[in-house]
């Protein structure tokens, strides 16, 4: 997996002269993406890819330090005054210009694909974290294939689709994704030609509510009558599924076992719960422990509890000692009552609780 | 006039609505945070740079005195609102809501000699948590002067008129040096050992800044060295007067109090916001000067609210003053004169000895539940 881009022998050389956030403010009056350290990236082109779904080509500074299709990478704007982050997958595949590209869809109440799909341009600049994630294809991949997209879920597939492409098909693959309507299907036209020209590549598009069917089109949401009719030689393949949580549990019950190989990737926004009973699982990233707490307790005594000993001051939301990141989950803040599905660079552990699963870096 | 005819003791039940007041007007401005004061810290970050580019640069013109003076006092200006309404706001975590790595209250180091680290535990901590407490706030004279009756006397504070002076023109390098706390290891409660592991820390940052200040920038002056290094060391002077004025009129006026332990004694949040309340007091002014208090002018909002954006300090004031006066509370509040002419007549009465008034309580007997 990439990590950060190592800093330069000159870097090195200026870095106890140099304080990282005044050497970027100066940069960024002469262009918009210099920094110190910080890997930004530059809105170059923006398309439209279907029905709310743009996809955005960005040209990255040198501090991002490259990927593989299939991975991801957190994408974080300011949105009214807020830092907003969330991760997206790499459509594209490795360019020598380095320029890297996500396509988003649009999400009713979604503050960040919102603001991506609606509000920023060309020129605008975002900031990239390295890029991850394990689903990713060997440099020519060998055997057969099976790519299960649903929604957005096509995004990481289809950068490993093109990844084959690229090569020739080196591994057979069939690709079959799901979309409400023909509208909402990304990168139609160009899976459509690739299926056209390729004779190693199949291509199934499911329309769910879709009347008038086309070519390679056909309608049925994902069940066992479905794979058997489309992709008889299960048992040869390798799944790569990738879709909304029901999507992937039930992509995960039709294969496993009978296919090769089953990875998949579910994204879900969190569900919190209002109660404040029951347990939560706490994972601290830092020291490498996981633990079960109390939903209902402030994250403080909790921790304690349990023998953690995070520092503290004043245990009642002023003093900010306790403040950790939150890599991931819902709090929230007992004072005002407000929860937070974000993450976080600084998390009162005295005065928030959870509401799911979280990670700290504690 | 005593504070004692100036606030009356609140009850319980009345205690509890005070907080609860102080609360939904905290709610209220949680609830609108947003682009205005993102922006706000934005453009005081680019002022903060302008000024000190603005400043250093002319000071590379030093010889000719006009450019001296000017650069002089831009840098200073650039100094006052990074330590003011940049560092020490941001390190309260005022705008942590923003999640900007550069506005981080746990990560951001600010341009004095001292430690950010240092300062979140005795400020953010101590001093806001245990504010005007004995033997918990380390504020109270800074453990140099005795500002108040109820700090006992020794023969030492007849000498703090000239101590309170060079502590004024050092004031950087004393708020450096507090968090060592010199005085246990003076008096044997600290070995030498450790005091050398909690300084290892603080002089690196102040290598840092000696550097910087004092050796780099004149370097790149080359022959006009000497005036850019006089600049920066009358710049880093404005800086600790005017941060020490501002700073001691917040809690040293004629009528702020101090507190003995037990006021801490199952506090609750009603009783804490009161405690901050009579602790504190605010200087009037214009939008330039409360800005260049980094809006510490509002002492009494930054206690009441010290992670809400100091900007939305001067909209809250009213507020706060109007339920202090409801609940028969006194609001202390007055010009800069005159608040620093009672700092300074308490630094010259309590050089001598003197004996503390009667305290008044701040709750009425049983409204403090009394811990087991």
């Amino acid at each position: 997996m990439p990590t950060a881009a190592t800093p330069t022998a000159l870097q090195r050389l200026l870095s106890p002269l140099v304080a990282p956030h005044v050497f970027d403010f100066w940069a960024s009056r002469l262009h918009p993406t210099w920094s110190w350290q910080r890997p930004l990236a530059r809105v170059v082109e923006r398309r439209v890819e279907a029905r709310d779904a743009v996809t955005l080509v960005l040209q990255p500074n040198r501090h991002f330090a490259g990927f593989v299709p299939g991975q991801h990478v957190h994408v974080s704007a300011d949105i009214d005054g807020v830092r907003v982050t969330r991760s997206y997958s790499l459509t594209g595949l490795p360019r020598p210009d380095g320029r890297v590209s996500i396509t988003v869809r649009r999400i009713d109440q979604g503050r960040m694909s919102t603001h991506l799909c609606r509000r920023i341009g060309v020129g605008d600049v975002v900031e990239l974290g390295p890029a991850f994630g394990d689903m990713t294809l060997a440099v020519r991949p060998e055997g057969r294939w099976l790519f299960l997209a649903a929604g957005s879920g096509i995004t990481p597939l289809m950068g490993l689709t093109r990844q084959l492409a690229q090569d020739g098909f080196p591994a057979e693959l069939t690709l079959i994704y799901w979309a409400k309507t023909r509208a909402e299907l990304c990168f139609a036209q160009e899976l459509r030609e690739l299926a056209a020209r390729a004779p190693r590549f199949r291509l199934h598009l499911v329309l769910t509510r879709e009347t008038d069917l086309l070519v390679n089109e056909r309608s049925g949401r994902l069940d066992a009558v479905l794979l058997q009719d489309l992709v008889p030689d299960l048992a040869s393949r390798r799944v790569y599924a990738c879709g909304p949580a029901g999507f992937v549990a039930t992509a995960r019950q039709l294969t496993q076992g009978i296919a090769q190989s089953f990875s998949a990737e579910a994204f879900t926004p969190p569900m919190p719960t209002d109660e404040a009973t029951g347990t939560v699982r706490v994972e601290l990233r830092a020291s490498g422990r996981t633990l079960e707490i109390p939903a209902g307790q402030a994250l403080l005594p909790a921790l304690e509890a349990q023998g953690v000993t995070p520092a503290y001051g004043c245990r009642m939301g002023i003093c900010n000692t306790c403040a950790c990141g939150k890599l991931s989950g819902t709090t929230q803040d007992l004072h005002s009552g407000d929860s937070s599905a974000e993450a976080s660079s600084a998390l009162r552990l005295c005065i928030s609780r959870a509401c799911t699963d979280l990670i700290l870096d504690l | 006039m005593t504070t004692t005819a100036l606030s009356r003791p609140l009850s319980a039940e009345e205690l509890q609505r005070f907080g609860a007041e102080l609360d939904a007007l905290r709610a209220r401005h949680v609830a609108d945070l947003g682009e205005k004061d993102a922006r706000y810290i934005r453009r005081i970050v680019a002022a903060v740079r302008y000024t000190e580019a603005a400043g250093r640069a002319l000071l590379f013109f030093g010889l000719f005195a006009p450019a001296w003076v000017l650069g002089t006092l831009l840098l200073g200006l650039s100094k006052i609102l990074e330590n003011m309404e940049l560092g020490h706001n941001v390190m309260h975590g005022q705008y942590d809501w923003m999640r900007d790595p550069t506005l981080d209250g746990k990560t951001y180091e600010w341009d004095i000699v001292g430690t950010s680290d240092n300062w979140r535990k005795t400020h953010n901590f101590k001093h806001h948590t245990y504010t005007n407490v004995r033997g918990m706030d380390d504020d109270i004279g800074y453990g140099l002067l005795r500002l108040f009756p109820e700090q006992k006397w020794k023969p030492f504070y007849l000498a703090q008129p000239l101590i309170a002076v060079v502590f004024a023109l050092l004031f950087q390098w004393g708020v450096a040096i507090q968090e060592l706390r010199i005085g246990r290891w003076w008096h044997g409660k600290m070995s030498a050992a450790e005091l050398r592991e909690k300084f290892r820390p603080v002089g690196r940052k102040m290598r840092r800044q000696l550097l910087k200040d004092y050796v780099l920038f004149p370097l790149l002056a080359g022959p006009f060295w000497m005036p850019v290094l006089l600049g920066n060391f009358v710049a880093n002077g404005l800086r600790n007067l005017w941060t020490y004025m501002i700073i001691f009129c917040g809690h040293f006026t004629a009528n702020a109090e101090v507190f003995p332990k037990s006021v801490l004694d199952n506090e609750t949040r009603g009783h804490w916001y009161l405690r901050q309340l009579r602790g504190s007091s605010n200087l009037k002014g214009g939008p330039l000067f409360h800005i260049l208090s980094g809006n510490l002018s509002h002492q009494i909002e930054h206690h009441l609210f010290p992670d809400i954006p100091a900007r939305r300090y001067a909209e809250m004031a009213p507020v706060v003053r109007e339920i202090c006066a409801r609940y028969g509370q006194h609001y202390n509040t007055g010009s800069l004169a005159s608040q620093f002419g009672q700092v300074v007549w308490r630094i010259l009465r309590h050089a001598l000895p003197s004996r503390p008034r009667a305290a008044a309580p701040l709750a009425l007997d049983g409204a403090q539940p009394v811990a087991a």
